[in-house]
């Protein structure tokens, strides 16, 4: 199977994600999108190791995957903060940084 | 012991009584604090005494020792030492301050009974003293200066020490900032003359300008740095000394509790303008222009503060502006060469000025606090001590033999004729001005102690002391006793022994303390001081003339007929003075309105000042630094931020479209470049 | 003695202990104390405080242990940081800064102590985060001072607006705070990226001048000029030897980011506001130390490396100086409100140590330290006490509404008193010595500057003594509560007024310290004025002059002394 393949799903998957991101207004949902890009572009990452041949793409990936686990962490952390304030769960809603 | 040492401890014991005062303010109950701030000063006049003694054990050429504890501040070319000049000079003004203080501080603990601020009053009296022993002790030019300030610092707290009254306020701030204005003074000289010696010591300092071998010596005198120098140190004298025009903190300064007047009068502050021109006249040769300033302000002030002295009717300003008349006599004297007759007039005055402010504090205390002379007299038989008080120390103060004033002044007056040429017209003066001193002197004393007895005189006569409702004597509006002038006791010199033991030993040395210096009998104080002299060309020259029994006859003449002058206007024929007022009236106001110093000063100073602050505060903070400034930087800032701030909407979803996009923009860009 | 790292990060440690030591819990609202009550400590208050004292002890250590003749950098930690780019994460004790260190200390120690305990206040809400500000902005200011890095200086200088910016917008007072708050990071902001500009263009220039690599350690940026000099104190540079039109507007950079801080007129304009905005704790040590952050940058930094700027520049400078004393003085004697007297007095101080430094002189830069020290130690007493003064008038600093409680409050009167005179350099404080020093330094620099200057000396009289009276002197104002201090609250004044006395007593303990840094710092800018002024090429000067300029001439006697830095000049081409 050419490389191609693969990129189109990464793609697919990538572009799904950021759809995602930027047409929910749940914070669970957005965290959940930002999590399929992260992983469209692993796709992308181990894939063209495999391509290569070495483990550059995959040592790159492990480190994604780490900084993806943390950042659900602080996410998650922050959305039960939100609920806990009895703030409304809602990104659009939630705009103080406005300018 | 050393001299230097005994030296040390002069200052060390009232600095003590101040700190022991000061911490112990609640500790000292009834009178208590008032007796150890005075055995404080007492010790230091024994010390002084010590000093003395010790001093004249040296040799004749070996009287000028210095003693330094720790460097000050000695940096980046500036040397000054925590030093102390122990010479004749620097002991006989100790003598005299520690000694007339002592009295004073005995006399306050009569006076100031029952004054709630008991306690403080005698903290900040032992301060001054301690204050003004710093500033004759001093062995450098900064240490001087530090006791110069602590004086003025001192005698703020003192003049505003019913902090009640504004008016005390307003004085001690006015008394304060005049004084800063000497202080700079000072400082600006000290530059000077620091920049022509480039020693702030105060020996090493004349040895550099005296001495040919030494780089700093100028060869002609009047070197420019010289005389700027000693100009501007007149500046810190004039503003200490109360002389024209930096003089009109002194009559203010009345509102002070009388024996504070008589501090500041007789023993410390005024008198350290003398101190200094007779400290500092080895600089002050070098520069005669200089010291021909000093002269004639000197002379100018004894004329103007004698006439304004004739017209004034409140007792302690009459008193006040006889002070500033004779420092005059002083300042002009000891600029003119005569440092000796200077000094020994300034003991002298000391003495009989100090009683007379007693004496004052006496007659205000039985008028329950008014000092105005229009509403006192006739208290001559109800108070024979303090009458008689008044007429020991008017009489010295007129300069009537054999009174101690009489050998003083005229001692002045004959060296100041003596330097022959311009001088006659200071020496003509000096006569004019001892002729109203007797005038003014006779004029109160015949307004407050003869005529008929005012309701206060004749309760008074009947053995019983008025009180009245507690007013401010210069406003008129009800005192605060708390903090306030007259407490709910007064005190009278007739029934109280500390304050006639005060007056009467200081009665002695007015009549007596002349008698150390007659002309071609004695001269003691010539000889004493002539170590701290030794390199004048000025110093008592002693050159046998006929001017100086033409000088005492003519001294006794002006006396006796100011006197009785006095006596024909004030006392026989009392409607003279209104006519003279009246016929003279434009003089009459010139001198009652105090030349019109305050006026001018207000005019030229305070005004534009205040109208620069009020101005800055009203119109160009807000105008030109807030709104053009500030006003200004914002508005460009907030131009420029509204056109960035749209796009921060709040929206993550919209910021999240932005990077897709932005990212999208960047990765084509890339694409097609390749 | 410990390495300097430890000094510095000692107090954001105990900042960031207490904040996790602290329960994470809010506290239960505190009831609102009665007047005079003592509050009790809260954790993150006490950590503080415990951090702050160990730095003063720490700091006190190096002021005992710092040798007047050793090396002019001493106890120095040098890590090569980014060394692509040359910066040094160095710090070392020097002359300049060994006293402004201990002050720093000092009064953040102190600040700590008064927001614990000031009586009649409620504790500061969410102390975890406020006392972790108020640390992390202590190891900022020690390490601006402590740092011999230009871009390590630069990062500590801005690492201070942090703290600060959240300590007044958090904890500010007043309706205005938000805008105070901006006012001053703008200000503030503006002088910081100015002068990151010109530390970076410092920085590329000397390293494009000697051909070598990038290098913004202070001593090695300060020795590239072309002026030889004989006699200064060993490790002494002679500037950046950048070019004329360079400097200038390098220097004009930095002038900018320092006068805001100090500040100086006419970019006080941040000052009213912020000061009025800012809870007490934070203004005393904000006006006490940032404003020295400035004038330290100048002896520091700017003379050292920029000689020529700072000649060319020098009387520009004296006279902002000046305005900045006049205008300062008399705004604080028209003032109504009690703090802005000491803000508008501390422009006024300020000025004259600008004007101390730029006498190019070493009695002017000695004075200056000397007077940067003072002022500190003066001026956050006066705020505090301004602080409790308002307490007892119903909460206003308005002074026509106090007076009159020095009957019942002697011993706050007392302290006020003490605290007054040394503001307005009472002749036997330290602040004297301090102000005789540099109007001596300008006297010789420039005489009729020095006469206007004394107007300053005189005004501040008016001010210090019309805030004194009007607030313990007259009538007891209306709704004044005379009351005497705490016995904690004094606990807060106390230690500084010792301080005071003490310097005041002995300011030769400080001076003698820092006398050869002082005169390193200015030794290559008089040089050069000295050039300018053809008094070193053109023959010798007169006797008087040569003594008083401490130069001597080849031929002519040596009557200077060996520390007051230059005693001959000689200019030498080429680099």
């Amino acid at each position: 199977m050419t490389i191609g393949w693969y990129l189109a799903v990464s793609a697919i998957v990538f572009a799904l994600g950021a759809v995602g991101v930027m047409t929910r207004r749940n914070p669970l949902v957005v965290l959940l999108c930002l999590e399929l890009m992260l992983n469209g572009a692993n796709l992308a990452l181990i894939a063209f190791s495999r391509m290569w041949g070495n483990g550059d793409g995959q040592i790159f990936v492990l480190v994604v995957m780490t900084v993806a686990a943390c950042e659900v962490c602080v996410g998650l952390g922050m959305i039960v903060a939100i609920y806990r304030r009895k703030l409304p769960v809602d990104v659009d809603e939630l705009r103080e940084l406005q300018g | 012991m050393s001299a230097t040492t005994y030296g040390w401890l002069v200052l060390l014991f009232p600095l003590l009584g101040t700190i022991v005062g000061a911490f112990g303010f609640r500790a000292f109950k009834g009178r208590s604090a008032g007796w150890f701030a005075t055995l404080a000063i007492f010790l230091s006049f024994l010390a002084g005494i010590g000093a003395l003694i010790a001093l004249q054990k040296h040799g004749v050429h070996h009287r000028q020792l210095v003693s330094s504890l720790w460097n000050y501040a000695s940096t980046a070319g500036i040397d000054a030492q925590m030093s102390i000049l122990v010479d004749p000079l620097s002991i006989f003004m100790i003598l005299t301050v520690s000694g007339v203080s002592t009295l004073i501080h005995l006399y306050s603990i009569s006076y100031m009974d029952g004054d709630e601020g008991f306690n403080r009053y005698f903290v900040y009296l032992n301060f001054f003293v301690f204050s003004m022993l710093l500033l004759v002790l001093a062995g450098n030019f900064l240490l001087l200066i530090v006791g110069w300030a602590f004086v003025g610092a001192a005698s703020y707290l003192l003049i505003s020490f019913w902090y009640r009254r504004t008016t005390a306020t307003k004085a001690g701030i006015k008394a304060f900032v005049i004084n800063v204005l000497g202080d700079v003074g000072l400082v600006l000289g000290t530059y000077f003359i620091f920049k022509h010696t480039g020693t702030l010591d105060l020996l090493k300092s004349f040895h550099a300008a005296t001495n040919p071998a030494h780089p700093a010596f100028g060869h002609s005198p009047n070197d420019g740095d010289l005389v700027a120098g000693c100009v501007l140190l007149l500046v810190g004298a004039f503003a200490k000394s109360a002389q024209i025009p930096l003089h009109t903190w002194l009559p203010d300064a009345m509102e002070g509790p009388t024996p504070v007047s008589s501090l500041i009068h007789a023993a410390t502050m005024v008198t350290a303008g003398v101190y200094l021109i007779a400290r500092m006249h080895p600089l002050f040769e070098l520069a005669p222009a200089a010291e021909d300033v000093g002269a004639v302000v000197g002379a100018a002030t004894l004329l103007i503060a004698g006439t304004i002295g004739l017209a004034q009717t409140d007792i302690k300003r009459v008193i006040a502006y006889s002070t500033m008349s004779q420092i005059g006599y002083m300042i002009m004297g000891v600029s003119v060469g005569a440092y000796a007759a200077g000094l020994f007039h300034l003991m002298t005055h000391a003495f009989f000025k100090a009683l007379l402010f007693m004496g004052a504090g006496s007659i205000i205390g039985a008028m329950g606090g008014e000092q105005s002379l229009d509403k006192m007299g006739g208290f001559r038989k109800s108070m024979p001590f303090t009458y008689g008080c008044f007429i020991i120390g008017g009489l010295a103060l007129s300069g009537v033999p054999p009174f101690s004033g009489f050998f003083s002044k005229d001692e002045i007056l004959l060296v100041t004729g003596e330097r022959g040429g311009w001088h006659w017209a200071l020496y003509v003066v000096g006569y004019i001005g001892a002729a109203f001193t007797a005038i003014y002197t006779f004029r109160m004393i015949f307004r407050a102690f003869h005529g008929d007895p005012v309701p206060e005189a004749r309760e008074l006569e009947e053995g019983h002391l008025h009180h009245g409702e507690p007013v401010n004597p210069a406003t008129g509006e009800p005192e605060d006793t708390a903090v306030g002038f007259p407490g709910p006791k007064h005190t009278i010199a007739e029934r109280a022994l500390p304050m006639r033991i005060a007056m009467g030993i200081l009665a002695l040395g007015a009549v007596g303390a002349g008698l150390v210096q007659i002309p071609k009998v004695d001269f003691v104080i010539d000889d004493f001081l002539r170590p701290s002299f030794a390199g004048s060309k000025l110093y008592e020259p002693h050159t046998e003339s006929s001017l100086l029994w033409f000088g005492l006859a003519l001294g006794t003449l002006i006396a006796l007929v100011g006197i009785r002058v006095a006596y024909l206007v004030w006392v026989r024929r009392p409607e003279i003075a209104d006519r003279a007022r009246r016929q003279l009236r434009p003089l009459y106001l010139l001198f009652v309105n105090k030349w019109y110093f305050d006026e001018l000063i207000d005019a030229l100073i305070v005004r534009p000042f205040a109208a620069f602050g009020a101005f800055a505060r009203d119109t160009f903070e807000p105008r030109v630094i807030d709104e053009t400034l500030i006003g200004g930087t914002t508005g460009l800032v907030r131009a420029g931020s509204a056109a960035v701030r749209a796009v921060q909407s709040g929206f993550v979803r919209y910021y999240a479209a932005l990077l897709v996009l932005g990212i999208t923009g960047v990765g084509l860009y890339f694409l097609l470049q390749t | 003695m410990p390495p300097l790292s430890i000094l510095i990060w000692i107090p954001a440690v105990s900042g960031l202990l207490g904040a996790l030591l602290a329960s994470v819990r809010p506290r239960p609202p505190a009831e609102e104390p009665a007047g005079g009550e003592r509050r009790s400590w809260s954790v993150p208050g006490f950590t503080a405080l415990v951090g702050a004292l160990v730095a003063f002890g720490l700091s006190i250590g190096y002021i005992a242990d710092f040798h007047s003749s050793g090396p002019s950098l001493q106890h120095v930690t040098d890590v090569m940081w980014i060394s692509t780019l040359g910066i040094h994460y160095k710090l070392a004790v020097t002359g300049l800064n060994v006293f402004l260190v201990a002050m720093t200390t000092l009064l953040f120690a102190v600040a700590i102590l008064a927001s614990n305990v000031r009586s009649g206040t409620p504790a500061p809400e969410r102390p975890r985060l406020f006392y972790f500000q108020f640390m992390l902005a202590e190891s900022a200011v020690l390490g601006a001072f402590l740092a011999q890095d230009l871009a390590l200086f630069v990062a500590f200088f801005d690492l201070m607006l942090i703290p600060f910016y959240f300590l007044i917008g958090g904890w500010g007072r007043g309706p205005d705070k938000v805008k105070a708050t901006i006012k001053l990071v703008i200000y503030t902001l503006v002088g910081s990226l100015l002068m990151l500009a010109a530390a970076i263009a410092t920085g590329v220039l000397v390293a494009q001048h000697t051909g070598g690599h990038l290098d913004f350690e202070l001593s090695s940026l300060g020795s590239h000029g072309n002026l030889h000099i004989f006699g200064a104190g060993a490790g002494g540079g002679n500037g950046s030897g950048l070019s004329n039109g360079a400097q200038d507007w390098i220097f004009l950079f930095f002038a900018a980011a320092f006068l805001v801080k100090m500040p100086a007129f006419p970019l006080h304009g941040w000052m009213p506001d912020g000061y009025r905005a800012m809870p007490i704790e934070v203004l005393m040590v904000f006006s006490g130390v940032l404003s020295k952050v400035g004038a330290y940058g100048f002896l520091a930094i700017v003379l050292p490396l920029f000689p020529h700027a700072a000649v060319h520049f020098q009387t520009l400078m004296l006279l902002i100086a000046l305005v900045s004393i006049v205008y300062g003085s008399v705004q604080a004697f028209s003032s109504r409100d009690a703090r802005l007297v000491a803000g508008y007095s501390s422009v006024a101080q300020l000025g004259f140590v600008t004007l101390g430094i730029f006498a190019l002189n070493p009695q002017g830069a000695q004075g200056a330290l000397l007077q940067m020290v003072n002022h500190g130690l003066v001026v956050a007493p006066v705020l505090f006490i301004v602080a409790l003064l308002a307490q007892r008038s119903g909460g206003s600093e308005d002074l026509r509404e106090m007076g009159g409680i020095a009957f019942r409050a002697p011993v706050l009167a007392t302290l006020f008193l003490i605290v007054a005179l040394a503001t307005l350099a009472m002749p036997g404080s330290s602040n004297f010595v301090g102000e005789f020093l540099i109007l001596l330094g300008v006297f010789k620099a420039k005489l009729a500057i020095a006469i206007v200057a004394f107007t300053g000396v005189v005004l501040a009289s008016v001010y210090a003594l019309r805030l004194f009276i009007r607030a313990m002197h007259n009538r007891v104002g209306e709704r004044v509560e005379s009351r005497e201090i705490s016995f904690m609250d004094g606990a807060v004044i106390v230690p500084l007024i010792l301080v005071i006395l003490f310097l005041g007593l002995y300011p030769q303990f400080a001076l003698h310290r820092s006398e050869r840094a002082t005169s390193q710092s200015v030794s290559v800018a008089q040089a050069y004025r000295l050039l300018n002024a053809g008094t070193a090429i053109v023959g010798c000067p007169s006797p008087s002059v040569r003594r008083f300029e401490e130069i001597s001439c080849a031929a002519g006697k040596t009557n200077s002394s060996e520390d007051n830095g230059v005693t001959s000049l000689a200019p030498v081409t080429g680099g």
